[in-house]
Order: C-alpha cells, then structure tokens, then sequence
C-alpha cells in the first residue's frame, strides 16, 4: 500500500529492538484478558512466551503482531508504534504463523506459498523473477520443496505446519511469531518443527514461540516469557525463569526443569501429586514388590527431549 | 500459470469472441454478415437492417456480456469471501431483493414499467445492504456464517413479499413470468444506462481484491499476518458481488444460477483456486455462456424467444455434474 499522502512514511531505528512491547492491555468483548504484559524480541533470539491455559499467551502475541487492538501500552517494532503501521510494512516487520491455519481445497503447497509473498507485490502487480526465487527458498528453507506441487489437504499435520511457516518466511520479515505450532504434532514432527525454527535464528531471524511444552521451551529458546493471569510474571534465560517455585506458582505443580549440558531437557513432575516423604512407606497393593520412592518428584516424569 | 489454467483461459476468451459475434450476426430476421460489418464500422447506409444491428443485437450482445461476466465474478468475490463453495449471490439477499423489486414494479405499478431496472437494483442492493447492517455489525460481526444466514433470513423475508404480490394480483402475474425466469430484452441501452456506474465500481473492486481474497483463502490469521484487514476485504467482496448481482438481475432477471456455477466449472476445469486466475476466467467464460444462452434463446425457436434462464440452467447442469463426479 502506497503511503496516503499527508501520512509520512514510519523511520525504523536500527538500534532499537526489533519488537519492544510495555505494559500491553487488551480486552475482548468487554473482558480485560491482559493487564500489562512485556516482551523485548532481538535479532537472532529465540523467545518463548509460556503459561497456563488461559493465560492470554496467544492474544498477547497477537496483539503485538497487529492482528488485536492493544487498549494500553506501547508496541514498537523497531522503534515504531504499531499504531503507525500499516498493511504491507507492518507484513515486511513480522510474520504470524497461526495455531491452526485453514487448509482451503484445491490449493497447492506452491500456492500457498506464493500467497504468502504478496505483501512483497504490488496491487495487481505480478510476482517477479526476485520472488520467485524467495518463494523456493522459503519452500527450501521449511523443508517443503519435495512435495511443492501437492494439494494442502494431502499433507500430515507435521508437513502442513512446516508449509505454515514457509509462508512466513516468504515473507521474509525479520521476526517469525509462531502460536503454538508443536500443539497438535507428534515427537518426531515436534523435533523437527523445533530444529528448523532454532537454525532460523542462526540464519537472521528473530522466533518468538507461544509454547505449551516447557521442555521444548527451554531447550530452544534464549529467552523465556511467563503469562500468568494476563501479566508478564517473569522475564529471562529457561535456567533462571523456569525454576521450581515459579513453576508451582503459576502451573500449581510440583515440577522440576532439568537442563543437560549435552542440550536433553526434561521436565520431570510430579503428576499425581507431591508425596510426602515422612508419611511412611507405601503399599502398592497390585504389586508384588512395593514400589521405590527414591525422591519426591521423580514418580513419573515427562522425558520429552530436544535438542538445541 | 500452467498450460492447463492458458488453455482454460483461451478457450473461455475464444468462445466469448465466437459467441458475440454469433450474437450479433444472427437473430430472427437474417441479415448479410456483409451487413454487419458495414453496420458495425459505420459504413451502412440509414435502414432497419442497420437499426436492428445497432440498436436492437449490439445493446442486446453487451447486455448478454456484461450480466455474464458480472454473475461469475459476483459467484466468485462471494466463494472466497464467505470461504464456502456453496456461496451465490442468492445467499446475500440480493435476488430475493431483487426479484421482490422487480415484481413490485410489474404487477404493482405496471404502469411504470421503465422503472423496473431501478426497483430491481434499488431493491436488490437494500436487501444486501440490510444483511450486511445485521451480520457485519456488533460483536462478533462479519463471520461467514453469520452474514450466510442473515443472508438466508432476508432472502426469505423478501421472497414472502414477492409471493405476497403474485397471490394478491393473480391476473398480472403471467407480466411477471418472463422477468422471474430469466431473459434479456431488446430495451436499447436503457438498462445499462441505469446499471453501468456499480457494474464498473463492483468490477474494479473484484479486480482489486482478487489477491487479497487468495490470502483469506488461508485463513484471516494469515491474512492479516500478511498485511490484510480480512473483516474489510470480506464486507468489501460482498458489496462488490452485490452490486453486480444486483444489476445482473436489473438487466436480465433471475438468472443468478450462473454466480454459483461459473466459479466452480472454471476452478475444476483449470485445477485452481488463485483468485487472481479465477476472476477474470470467471469474467469471460460468464460472459461467454450468457451469450451462447442468450444467442440460442433467440434463435431455437424463432421468432418465439425462449426464456434464457431455465435454457442455461439445462445447458450448464450436466456440464457441472460431470465435472463434479470426475473431480478427485
């Protein structure tokens, strides 16, 4: 979109952080779902914004990606406010890949991502030799390019998510903000989805991930940001946000992030339950040989890895 | 593009230029294509042969070209729009508004009869805009299936008037038969005079929007990641496919089926969904089948005109049960 004469076009500081969000309020249908949340998102990082259902993680990513109206608060993307930007420059600063995309009939991978270089086309313009060649990278990049000419609704869910997000990239905007993209996927696929969006951040990009899993969260991301009760509660490094206190603060788990130096992380919990250790020894009455309690949290826990 | 999508849009463009000029060289009376080259490029003399090639077949061709071409862009702004393939300009209110128009005029005031583009269109564009106010207003507002069944509602609120009239007046309803099945008429350029202004802005719209709806098609997360306002773009794609539909049925009465059987025949047959392919493919194979429609209409069974409406119906159902069933 061409700038409305008397609109002057935005300065982007260079300097400034690529996403800066202060103290974001939003409300829908009257409901106030954000009380003041923030967010810094730099070149090359990872970010991962966490919480308990409910929390306002994704209506906090999408406000900031343009997509809600903020009620309070500043967000700037490179040192513009996100008031001041409009269509086809605000889609040049981010890219949104959604939870759940529709998946249209009779549309190919090709298409699809095709569709998502035409921030970089002018109305009723074509796309040019330049873009095509964006389209195959981005197909390239996402690891789609074996299957470009397949119909969307032949895929897996694996597969279209990764289509998901080379319709980002052909964007070619330096921030990719992703909704919880693993929510639906499998070990495999999530491992998948997990190393091509970290390689992104060695390419460039700036990722900021709405994520459920906190193993997954605090194997990829540099910085983690906690929502709770519609408020950043915390803001730092998995190592230090993550720790056991906050995570039965805000999930009200007895749970314990493990983080190796080999890059496993685990998350291990106490699913059923804190057990005491001085309530005496416990009878498995379907056992033959009583179970052992070594430690508190380790009755069962959840050993999904990923690694960096 | 692939060779299949060029050989789609070539064989719709030629069959478009085909069909006009059959449009215009034949008719009930016969005129020498010498005739009608000369009327056409101004060199004929004064007589009724020029008269009726110059004002009776060309009005008549661009009347035929025009409500095609408007009813398959309309069918396919409201397929993306709504993102549902049952979508026509019958799930707008427009025809229901429309037809009630029309009739209101015919049996009513049939005195006034040159009115009837204007109560057809005025009406038509009420009912849309009526649907609009309840389903794109308010919490919640402008979601498909919201707009879909106000649509539905006001399409049934203005059927009932429509009924209404015909049972009031069952001596003048034969005057109205002709308008609800479907049918050009040799009025000159009076109709188009009425209509032209929201034919150019509904297809200067389409044009424009062709790209912003080949995004919604991804969702309006997506959309709107990619820049777009996907509530604006939807009211948008429906104000323009209303505007058309409606002076589609201003000009030629209720042949919408056209809106609803164009886009889908041009999507299998070219293996696509690219709305910036769709719309005008679209354009030219609706113009093109209203002018078969029409030019068959005219001169199966001269000098009797034959309704266009229910013709094309005929025409276009086998070819559209055909490809559905050969559809993987």
């Amino acid at each position: 979109m061409s700038p409305l004469p008397g609109r002057a076009e935005p300065v982007f500081d260079s300097s400034a952080p690529l996403l800066e969000a202060r103290d974001v309020t939003v409300s829908l249908g009257g409901r106030q779902i954000l009380h003041g949340a923030d967010i810094t998102v730099e070149v090359g990082s990872l970010v991962a914004i966490v919480g308990p259902n409910g929390a306002g993680k994704s209506t906090f990513a999408r406000t900031v990606s343009g997509l809600l109206r903020p009620e309070g608060g500043s967000v700037r993307w490179s040192g513009v406010e996100l008031g001041e930007l409009r269509g086809r420059t605000l889609a040049q600063l981010r890219a949104f890949v959604p939870q759940r995309a529709r998946v249209p009939e009779g549309v190919s991978v090709r298409e699809a991502v095709r569709i998502g270089r035409s921030p970089h086309v002018k109305p009723l313009g074509r796309l040019l030799r330049a873009d095509h060649d964006a389209v195959d990278r981005a197909m390239e990049r996402a690891g789609v390019a074996q299957f470009a000419d397949r119909a969307l609704t032949t895929l897996s869910g694996g597969e279209l998510q990764r289509v998901q997000i080379a319709v980002g990239l052909a964007q070619e905007a330096p921030v990719l903000m992703a909704d919880e993209p693993t929510s639906h996927l499998d070990l495999g696929a999530t491992a998948t989805l997990a190393k091509l969006l970290r390689g992104l951040t060695a390419d460039g990009l700036a990722v900021v991930l709405v994520v459920h899993d906190l193993s997954l969260a605090a194997a990829v991301a540099d910085t983690v940001v906690v929502i709770a009760g519609g408020r950043s509660v915390a803001i730092g490094p998995p190592s230090e946000v993550l720790v056991r206190e906050r995570l039965h603060e805000v999930w009200h788990v007895d749970a314990a992030l493990e983080q190796r130096p080999d890059g496993h992380t685990a998350l291990h919990v106490a699913w059923l339950g804190r057990t005491e250790p001085d309530s005496g020894f416990h009878l498995d009455r379907d056992s033959p040989h009583p179970p052992q309690f070594p430690t508190s949290e380790a009755e069962t826990s959840d050993e999904r890895t990923s690694p960096r | 593009m692939s060779l299949r999508q060029i050989l789609v849009a070539l064989f719709a463009l030629a069959a478009l230029v085909a069909s006009a000029i059959a449009s215009i060289a034949f008719g009930a009376v016969h005129v020498p294509i010498g005739d009608v080259i000369d009327a056409l490029t101004g060199q004929a003399r004064d007589g009724p042969l020029k008269q009726i090639i110059l004002d009776l077949r060309l009005p008549r061709m661009v009347e035929a070209l025009l409500v095609g071409a408007a009813l398959g862009v309309a069918g396919t702004l409201l397929q993306g729009a709504l993102a549902n393939p049952l979508a026509s300009p019958d799930v707008m209110g427009v025809t229901g508004g429309a037809s009630f128009g029309a009739i209101l005029i015919l049996i009513v005031f049939p005195s006034q009869i040159a009115l009837l583009p204007v109560g057809a269109l005025a009406v038509g564009m009420i009912a849309a805009g009526l649907v609009f106010v309840i389903g794109a207003t308010g919490v919640g507002g402008g979601s498909a299936a919201r707009l879909i069944l106000a649509g539905i509602a006001m399409t049934a609120a203005f059927q009932a008037g429509t009924t209404s009239l015909m049972a009031s007046f069952p001596d003048r309803v034969p005057g109205a038969i002709f308008w609800l099945a479907g049918g050009l008429t040799t009025a000159g350029w009076e109709n188009i005079k009425v209509t032209w202004p929201y034919l150019a802005i509904g297809f200067v719209l389409a044009a424009l929007l062709a790209r912003p709806l080949d995004r919604l098609a991804l969702g309006d997360d997506v959309a709107a990641s990619l820049g777009s306002r996907p509530r604006a773009v939807r009211l948008t794609a429906a104000i323009a496919a209303a505007m058309l539909a409606a002076c589609a049925a201003a000009i030629a009465g209720l042949v919408t089926f056209l809106g609803l059987f164009i886009p889908h025949v041009v999507r299998m047959a070219a293996g696509t969904s690219s709305n910036t392919y769709i719309v005008p493919v679209s354009a030219l194979a609706g113009a093109a089948l209203m002018l078969v429609g029409d030019t068959l209409a005219r001169t199966v069974a001269a000098p009797i005109e034959l309704p266009v409406g229910p013709l094309m119906v005929l025409l276009g159902v086998p070819v559209f049960l055909y490809l559905l069933r050969r559809q993987t």
